[in-house]
């Protein structure tokens, strides 16, 4: 995929040893971020995302449907992930779509909790409308638009700024219904309910090249990895979710290292993207 | 319905013969060597070209000139109604083939024997006229890719409602019932590269039609100059010429 000679090689791998990384950067830092929302219209929130070179939207559309009978005050949540041609050539036909399981996979495990809904990074009780008759399904889509490594915290960070971009309609129960019959509900067009994004983790992925490990891999330095460990922390600092990718094995001491930087490394980025999707949504509303 | 009021304005406040608001971008897609976003309206399309390069499947090759590939896909978010369509649908895969047929015409594909050229376009918004969108945007994109044309191929569609000829059709307006007419031309040499046409017209008011059409490629093509002009501009004031 990513055609390197020996020395390339051996530039990328020495660099991430001296903790200076072939475009300048350390091992912990991040390319710049930039976040744009409301750019689809047709969604009830959208955002687009670029870290460097890589470049995801993420858009929310909000439909009425039933819950789930194992959790009825609950609404439910679904992620679809994209790669698109546009980001790479073998992304072709059903090229990407080993990828798309991959990351919808990932997020899934990292924003919706277990089954039972527990644990999730978005609240699903505040979508339900009617207890076991009416609730919001949440369809969460992610398009990846241009790829440069570290695809997973892109669309972690463009669903988090999707979701807090995301009005909800206001409903109205128009009739109480008997109990088997479904109640009428009026939509309203005007008001508007925001999410509460505050809960929705963030996703830091450290990429180990040789002894180290680094941040915002591009792909360059991703094809040089042993194996990488995503892990989504919330606001409070706790883990909601972790996965590991690539085939080397890793000592156990080390993952729980890399947990405890990764965990320092999502405050930073948290207040990056929060005070990024403030900026966005003030641009949005002038 | 009234397509057209007695005022003669559309549904979205537009003359019979007036354009949506255009708006393109150059190297949008950093990592493809070609990319452009080109906005109709509400429709909004990327396209990434990549190549020329090796030919990925040998039995492909072509001994006298370049491969073309082209594929459409949408993105699930870019309709009204949310839905999954499965990769490759018939209406995708018809797509594909016309854009790539348009584009085969324009490009010299002779001076690259051996070699393939992808072209890649994607849907965001959808909301009438993707075809000709996603052929605009793939021009731009195989200019920026600095790959050899003879023309520039630009593309409008238009429409027969309510005895007036519109141009350019929005969703609302396309899935009226009435005929659509989509058009590329190849504006300097002035020459017609796509024709199509659902429903049935008289024979004048075709012409009519297909005239309209073509003058809106007209109008996409002196944009799209326009912007392929500012675009050099830039790159020349960067290498500080």
């Amino acid at each position: 995929m990513v055609g390197l000679s020996v020395g390339e090689k051996h530039f990328i791998q020495g660099g991430i040893a001296q903790d200076l990384r072939t475009d300048g950067r350390k091992r912990l830092t991040y390319r710049p971020i930039s976040v744009e929302t409301g750019v689809i219209a047709q969604a009830n929130g959208s955002a687009r995302v670029k870290m460097g070179k890589t470049e995801v939207i993420a858009s929310v559309k909000a439909e009425l449907g039933r819950p789930s009978s194992s959790a009825p005050d609950k609404g439910k949540v679904s992620i679809f992930i994209d790669c698109s041609p546009t980001a790479a050539p073998q992304f072709e036909g059903r090229g990407g779509e080993e990828l798309s399981m991959e990351l919808s996979a990932a997020l899934r495990q990292c924003l919706l909790g277990g089954k039972s809904g527990a644990g999730a990074g978005i609240n699903l009780s505040s979508l339900s409308i009617v207890e076991g008759k009416v609730c919001w399904d949440l369809y969460i889509d992610g398009l990846v638009i241009s790829m440069d490594g570290n695809v997973l915290d892109a669309l972690g960070a463009a669903i988090k700024a999707a979701l807090s971009n995301t009005g909800i309609p206001k409903v109205n129960i128009a009739s109480v219904a008997t109990s088997d019959e479904q109640p009428e509900v009026d939509v309203s067009d005007e008001e508007f309910l925001q999410f509460d994004t505050t809960a929705v983790p963030v996703i830091v992925t450290l990429t180990k090249v040789g002894r180290h490990y680094i941040v915002d891999a591009t792909t360059e330095e991703e094809s040089q990895m042993s194996s990488a460990v995503s892990v989504s922390v919330n606001r409070q600092g706790l883990i909601c979710g972790l996965t590991k990718r690539g085939g080397a094995g890793l000592d156990p001491s080390v993952i729980l290292d890399m947990i405890s930087v990764a965990k320092h490394v999502s405050e930073q980025l948290m207040n990056k993207l929060d005070s990024e999707i403030a900026a966005a949504e003030a641009m949005e509303e002038d | 319905m009234e397509y057209v009021s007695p005022e003669g304005l559309r549904l979205d406040g537009r003359r019979p013969m007036e354009m949506r608001q255009l708006r393109a971008e150059l190297g949008v897609v950093s990592r493809a060597d070609g990319s452009a976003v080109f906005e109709m309206g509400n429709t909004k399309v990327i396209a990434a070209v990549y190549g020329p390069r090796e030919v990925q499947h040998r039995s492909q090759q072509i001994n006298d000139k370049a491969l073309i590939r082209c594929e459409y896909t949408m993105a699930n978010f870019s309709t009204g109604d949310r839905m999954r369509r499965p990769k490759g649908d018939r209406r995708s895969t018809e797509i594909s083939l016309v854009i790539r047929q348009t584009m085969e015409a324009c490009i010299m594909t002779h001076l690259m024997p051996r070699s393939q050229i992808d072209i890649f376009v994607q849907v965001l918004q959808a909301d009438g006229g993707t075809r000709s969108a996603c052929i605009n945007a793939a021009t731009l994109a195989l200019a920026d890719a600095g790959i050899p044309m003879c023309d520039l191929v630009t593309s409008c569609s238009a429409g027969y409602l309510n005895t007036t000829p519109l141009l350019d059709l929005n969703y609302v307006e396309d899935s009226a019932g009435g005929p659509d007419v989509t058009v590329g031309i190849l504006p300097k040499l002035d020459k017609v590269t796509l024709l199509q046409m659902d429903a049935k017209l008289p024979m004048d008011i075709f012409e009519n039609v297909m005239q309209l059409a073509t003058e809106g490629c007209k109008a996409v093509a002196n944009y799209i100059r326009e912007v392929l002009m500012e675009n050099t501009k830039q790159l020349e004031n960067r290498r500080g010429v």
